[in-house]
């Protein structure tokens, strides 16, 4: 009386389900029992002598070169010596043998193993020395029987061949912190890139590490390769900037602090950036002694400071050529138009003083001499409103967006930020000083760069470039970075004319603040500055080295083709076309001297 | 039967403890295995309540709910081993498919449990479970999750044949089976297609299935280190956290999918026999089960869940000592994971239920 819902129909393939389960589990038993008591010595042999052993394979770093193909970092091969604790039966007696031959004493052999504990891995490798000197190496390997468990390990190290050189710009690379372990999952002993293009360009020049698959012998000895999944290399790269002009630059700035930036102006590439005091980056791959790094941080002259691009100063008298350009453009300075210059301008019952009495002044010898008063006069009738404006378009007050990490943008003031910022309006006072770079006007040593590269090709503003190329080391292939296009600054060609005659003035005409630019391989086209520190001179009283003024020097050449742009700044370097300009010639008879046979490379 | 699971349950929980030890004590992964077995039991428990009959009636719902959450996980998942596979909700991983192999098998059980077809059942009355398969198949597939995907083909299949498919039928679908799989391998540009789909570590698995020396570094490696770690472990095992092959971590995720290799080498036959015995006993007890269960419904949920698990344990075991590939799949109650362990507890609580209601009456 089977009804529909009785469930007998449904399980008469029950007892097949139950055959199939039996089944299958003996299989597995019959399995299980085959590899466990009937080869399980062979397998147990094989997990015993199976000391395979997965070994990191890093790949070398990727090198970075000069535009021209010359290194400004290597890669050298060196030795670490190393324990496997694990391949250590007798510990203490193995640590007291190895004290012995690397001098390392035997607490801080016990140190390194304790701190490297909770990190590594089993079997992982703890180095004990680093870059042993060859006749310790030898002794290791020879002393193999003696010493179960201490290994060789051949490293690439990072090596600055040029000490500071392009310190700033290059970077540094270190052992990865724990929480940078953890995020990227990095192992430990891996040194990445910690500051400037080593930091930026990590994951390029980093590679992939590969792994080795090794049997060892009981002392952890390499008997034999079992294979290998090959590391990827890292990618070498090649910056924009220039050996001869960067060495030029470092030397001709010298041991003052500052700040120099050669940039070619049709590109944006940038072909010198130097900043002192710098710090040499070869200190930082072996782990930096944490006396050395309290040092280097706490070193008043700030060692590890970009100035290039992460120190703003107050532009002084370059600010000029700003508000020249922002006068012949907007149509307010009429340059036939004469201000009369007594040496100084009242406003209120503040004065502002000129360097000189010029008496009846236009715009061109304005600009030459570079008169004060003429700019207080002019600055005031733009307005700052507009002066911002157009201070915006050339790049200043604003990230040049560099490929560099904590760069400053500085500032350009507004009636209204100073209304926002201290509650106060905007007085004439207020237009005077800033119109010639003081006050509250701040700008960087590369956006200086920048402006005057707009003014050398006529109205791009490109971003900075520091990276030229990367070339794949296992393929060859190279592969150029990207030019941006850069911004398009509509300027007339009036103002370009008068502002380029003006500028060429100031460094070939006898009355010109920039003589010490001057060359005789190029024509070239500049502005000094001299920017003050403190806002009031005590009379009577000398400068002392801290509060001297700040000299700067924007230059750009050759006048007719510009091929090359510069910005010095000399902290309390003093005048600007004193100690500020003869840098810029430096740099430019530098580069131009080789710019014809490069042309054709 | 309840003791049963219990002692399943704790034998992967002492696994999980050696699997995953640090050398700064227990892991933290144990600890939450144990909160998860905790719960597992609770949910054991949780089954028990109400008649069996009311989940069946819930189980297009939670079929539904599957889904849904299934399309969840393409959207929102979280990635893993290059697959999106889990859900985080808060801090947990909550992996969809795990709950979608349970709620097939009860929404199989459920439609066959309402058509009853005394001569069995014919090709045209599987194209509706058919595409009940289908759709979370497709889904499982598109993470990509090769394991789960061949574990719903497995468990349907045996529901259908459970259920009572006419053999005739069975050979036209298997042919049918045999004959798309073959057009797909045989058939280049379909082949390239397919394989192409599939993430380089399932390329690589299949291959060191087919040639394990292909891969010595890749999947054959796993396959053959958990060879020898079940084969050294002999009879008697290394002891407990003594394992070298597990402890020296030459075994992949040796707390999921290859905790079997780590019981075997640490407990030896002994221990790794007692457990495929624990779970013969506690598979038999199942259909034992469904043997006794007074309808359709439990015969067919009973049978259903009673399929699912041993698949598990059959492939999960099999992967470990080299006779199936490496196919990701956790063994159930052993496993480290959440969504494998709950589910797998709320499967067993409702095979308590149906064996505890077969005496009562309610027509």
């Amino acid at each position: 009386m089977l009804q529909e819902d009785s469930p007998a129909v449904i399980q008469r393939r029950l007892p097949l389900l139950a055959a199939f389960i039996i089944l299958f589990v003996l299989v597995l038993f019959i399995r299980l029992w085959y590899l466990q008591a009937i080869r399980g010595a062979y397998y147990y042999e094989q997990a015993e002598n199976n000391r395979i052993r997965p070994v990191k394979i890093r790949p070398p770093r990727g090198i970075i070169y000069d535009r021209n193909g010359r290194p400004l970092v290597e890669n050298v091969l060196t030795f670490d010596i190393s324990l496997v604790p694990e391949d250590t039966p007798d510990l203490d007696a193995t640590i007291r043998r190895l004290s012995s031959i690397t001098h390392v004493n035997q607490n801080s052999i016990l140190q390194t193993l304790e701190d490297a504990s909770s990190i590594r891995t089993k079997y992982e490798p703890v180095k004990i020395k680093e870059e042993a000197p060859w006749n310790e190496v030898t002794i290791v390997e020879s002393h193999q029987d003696d010493l179960p468990g201490v290994i060789i390990e051949p490293e690439h190290r990072r090596h600055y061949p040029y000490g500071g050189m392009a310190s700033h710009q290059l970077g540094y690379i270190g052992k990865v912190s724990q929480l940078q372990r953890k995020q990227e999952q990095t192992d430990i002993g891996l040194l990445t890139g910690q500051g400037g293009l080593e930091k930026i360009y990590d994951n390029l020049l980093r590679g992939t590490a590969g792994r080795r698959m090794i049997q060892v012998n009981a002392s952890g000895r390499k008997v034999k390769d079992l294979g290998i999944e090959e590391p990827k290399l890292g990618k070498d790269i090649y910056l924009t900037i220039d050996l001869d002009v960067q060495r030029a630059a470092e030397e001709s700035l010298g041991s003052r602090p500052g700040a120099v930036v050669a940039m070619d102006p049709n590109s944006g590439e940038i072909l010198a950036m130097v900043s002192h005091p710098n710090y040499d980056p070869n200190l930082f791959p072996r782990g930096i002694a944490p006396k050395e790094w309290t040092r280097l941080t706490n070193d008043p002259s700030h060692p590890l400071y970009n100035r290039a691009i992460q120190s703003v100063y107050p532009p002084g008298s370059t600010f000029k050529i700003l508000v020249a350009l922002a006068g012949l453009e907007s149509g307010v300075i009429n340059p036939e138009e004469k201000v009369t210059c007594k040496g100084l301008i009242k406003s209120g019952k503040h004065t502002f003083r000129c360097w000189k009495k010029h008496g009846p002044i236009a715009f061109h010898d304005a600009l030459v001499e570079s008169c004060d008063v003429y700019f207080y006069t002019m600055g005031e009738r733009i307005g700052f409103d507009r002066i911002a404006q157009y201070a915006a378009q050339l790049g200043l007050g604003s990230l040049t967006g560099i490929q560099l990490p904590d760069e400053k943008p500085g500032l350009i003031p507004t009636p209204d930020w100073k209304k926002k910022r201290t509650g106060e309006s905007w007085y004439v006072g207020d237009s005077y000083i800033n119109s010639i770079g003081q006050g509250f006007v701040l700008v960087s040593p590369i956006q200086a760069v920048r402006m005057m590269s707009v003014v050398a090709n006529g109205g791009h503003l490109y971003p900075p470039v520091l990276l030229k190329q990367s070339r794949d080391r296992e393929t060859g292939v190279v592969k150029p970075f990207p030019l941006e296009r850069g911004k398009v600054v509509h300027l007339k060609p009036e103002t370009l004319e008068e502002l380029r005659h003006a500028l060429a003035g100031v460094v070939i005409e006898p009355n010109g603040t920039g003589h010490a630019a001057r060359t005789p391989i190029a024509t070239v086209a500049g502005k000094s500055g001299t920017a003050q520190v403190i806002a009031q001179k005590i009379p009577g009283k000398k400068l002392t080295e801290k509060t001297q003024d700040h000299a700067w020097f924007v230059a750009y050449a050759p006048v007719e083709n510009p091929k090359i742009a510069v910005a010095v700044l000399v902290e309390h370097g003093g005048h600007g076309g004193g100690a500020a300009a003869p840098v810029a010639r430096r740099i430019i008879e530098e580069y131009l001297k080789n710019a014809e046979p490069k042309m054709v490379y | 039967m309840v003791g049963l699971v219990l002692v399943i349950a704790l034998f992967g929980l002492a696994a999980v403890y050696s699997a995953t030890y640090t050398s700064r004590g227990p892991s933290p992964l144990y600890y939450k295995q144990l909160i998860w077995v905790c719960i597992g039991i609770f949910v054991l428990f949780l089954a028990l309540l109400p008649d069996y009959h009311t989940v069946g009636r819930y189980a297009y719902i939670l079929y539904a709910l599957s889904l849904v959450l299934l399309v969840l996980v393409m959207v929102f998942g979280r990635t893993g081993m290059g697959a999106q596979r889990w859900l985080a909700i808060g801090s947990f991983a909550f992996q969809p498919s795990e709950l979608a192999k349970l709620s097939i098998t009860l929404v199989l059980a459920r439609y066959f449990a309402d058509d009853p077809k005394r001569d069995g059942y014919g090709i045209k009355d599987l194209v509706i479970p058919g595409v009940m398969v289908l759709v979370p198949l497709l889904l499982v597939l598109k993470q990509p999750d090769l394991g789960t995907a061949l574990m719903l083909i497995l468990t349907s299949s045996l529901i259908i044949i459970l259920a009572g498919i006419h053999l005739r039928s069975a050979i036209i679908v298997l042919i049918t089976g045999l004959t798309i799989a073959s057009l797909v391998f045989f058939v280049p540009p379909v082949r390239n297609k397919i394989w192409g789909s599939f993430k380089p570590y399932q390329q690589n698995r299949i291959r060191a299935f087919i040639d394990p020396s292909s891969d010595r570094l890749g999947s054959g490696y796993h396959a053959n280190q958990s060879k020898i770690a079940v084969g050294s472990g002999q009879i008697t095992g290394k002891g407990f956290r003594n394992g070298t092959q597990s402890q020296m971590a030459f075994l992949p995720e040796r707390h999921t999918d290859f905790i079997f290799a780590v019981i075997a080498e640490e407990t030896g036959l002994l221990g790794g026999g007692t457990l495929i015995l624990l779970y013969l006993v506690l598979l038999l007890a199942g259909i034992d089960t469904a043997k006794n269960a007074k309808d359709r419904l439990g015969v067919l949920m009973a049978g259903g869940i009673v399929s699912m698990i041993s698949l598990y344990v059959f492939i999960n075991v099999g992967m470990a000592v080299g006779i199936v590939p490496v196919v990701g799949v956790p063994l159930p109650l052993v496993s480290y994971g959440g969504t494998s362990i709950i589910t797998t507890f709320l499967a067993l609580g409702l095979l308590l239920n149906i064996q505890a209601r077969r005496f009562m009456l309610f027509y």
